[in-house]
């Protein structure tokens, strides 16, 4: 545990004060700026009120916040790999668990940012209806769902690929495949839709933030729909622990061929 | 008289859904924009026959000529199926609609024949509900300004302070 704790110490500072970490951010922060003031300023966009501002810019900042997290996990044990610095980790008094636990961490601390960037477009768009306290506890709440789960997938995808490019690209098709179905104009309604609804863990966290934010729904009303969620973060999570001794390794031919 | 006697049972049996009759629960709303409320509509078969299956259908009518109504926007279901009621049956269907536009609107329920007597009618509508919505403050672009011009100003200075120190360090 305590070897976890150094290692996130150390993947944090690699990321945030000498790596990509605050690049990352202004990138977030410039284009909830344009998606805050285009949804404020379009009549098309703003043509209900506030509320659906509100879930739009939620929405982005939650699948955005995600995708950074994500992208960062990717490069994880991949990255370190073709870099040629995983030896190095490896000869290190910690193990394999605890690299692993390490970089999960930093990559959630990219998630745990950006939601802080997030704050302020989300109070500025939510005061007006009265939704902010709601807003902020329960983004951060299927954010966080989100954003765990995604980064233990990527951990999982960077350790056993053997290129970065290769980590990355599966990473980023994993996620275009969850968020495709929330960008669909409308689901079939009944058992079918309703399962396809629930099963994917996106568009599930998206439908329980919808209800609340637009619909007013009561946080318990809809909770069910963040069971997807959770499987995934417990199903990729476990997957991590378990097999991640084993998966965190050097590959032969891939640095210094 | 016979003759008669006939054509009135021809005309009955002929009739899809004799005695059907159609109320709204509520006669007025009044709601903002972006609201949703739900119509309830109670369909009664007062008549001395069963009915065929039937088909609800709520629509909103805009009493402004101005106002455009595009259906698809205030629900995402305005049809619904009913059993075929028995005689003294009633049932009732409920509607969820979200007020889109700013305006007067009557919204009203229409039961039709469905099955074999699909098309030959008679339509029975209720009487509207009049739904008056009102008109809601939106964002503005100006209220925003501060925080997207700020946000991304003070997150660069940040960075640069850090890479600076950074390299100062080195």
């Amino acid at each position: 545990m305590t070897t976890t704790v150094v290692v996130s110490g150390q993947e944090c500072r690699d990321l945030w004060v000498s790596g990509r970490g605050p690049l990352l951010l202004f990138a977030y922060s410039v284009l909830l700026s344009a998606v805050t003031y285009l949804t404020a300023s379009n009549l098309a966009v703003n043509f209900l009120e506030q509320r659906e501002a509100v879930d739009l810019v939620l929405q982005v900042a939650v699948a955005v916040g995600v995708l950074v997290a994500l992208v960062v996990s990717a490069d994880g044990v991949s990255g370190e790999r073709e870099r040629g610095t995983l030896e190095s980790l490896l000869l290190a008094p910690v193990s394999r668990r605890a690299i692993l636990g390490g970089k999960f961490a930093a990559a959630l601390s990219v998630w745990f940012a950006a939601f802080v960037v997030s704050v302020p477009y989300l109070w500025v768009l939510a005061r007006g209806v009265f939704i902010v306290d709601r807003t902020l506890l329960l983004g951060l709440l299927v954010g966080t769902l989100l954003a765990a789960g995604l980064v233990a997938i990527g951990l999982l995808v960077s350790a056993v690929s053997n290129s970065n490019k290769v980590s990355l690209a599966v990473s980023l098709f994993l996620l275009l495949a969850f968020f495709a179905p929330t960008q669909l104009p409308k689901l079939p309604q009944g058992f079918a839709g309703d399962v396809i609804r629930r099963v994917n863990p996106v568009g599930a966290g998206m439908h329980y933030l919808n209800g609340v934010v637009v619909s007013g729904f009561s946080w318990t009303r809809e909770l069910s729909y963040l069971v997807s969620p959770l499987v995934v973060v417990v199903l990729a999570g476990g997957a991590l622990v378990v097999f991640g001794s084993r998966i965190v390794r050097l590959t032969a031919g891939v640095n210094g061929e | 008289m016979s003759a008669l006697l006939v054509l009135a049972l021809v005309g009955l049996a002929a009739a899809p859904m004799p005695g059907v009759e159609v109320t709204l629960d509520h006669a007025r709303a009044a709601v903002g924009v972006g609201d949703r409320i739900t119509v309830t509509a109670r369909v009664v078969n007062s008549g001395g026959q069963r009915t065929d299956p039937l088909i609800a259908h709520l629509n909103v009518a805009t009493l402004d000529k101005s106002v455009y109504v595009d259906l698809e926007d205030w629900t995402g279901s305005p049809t619904q199926e009913l059993a075929p009621l028995a005689p003294g049956a009633d049932t009732t269907v409920s509607f969820e609609i979200q007020a889109v536009n700013v305006g007067q609107f009557d919204v009203y329920v229409v039961v039709a024949p469905n099955g074999s007597s699909a098309g030959r009618g008679p339509l029975v509508a209720s009487t509207p509900e009049l739904v008056q919505v009102a008109g809601r403050r939106t964002v503005s672009p100006g209220g925003v300004l501060p925080v997207v011009v700020a946000a991304p100003v003070l997150l660069a200075v940040a960075a640069a302070a850090a890479r600076f120190r950074l390299r100062r360090g080195r």
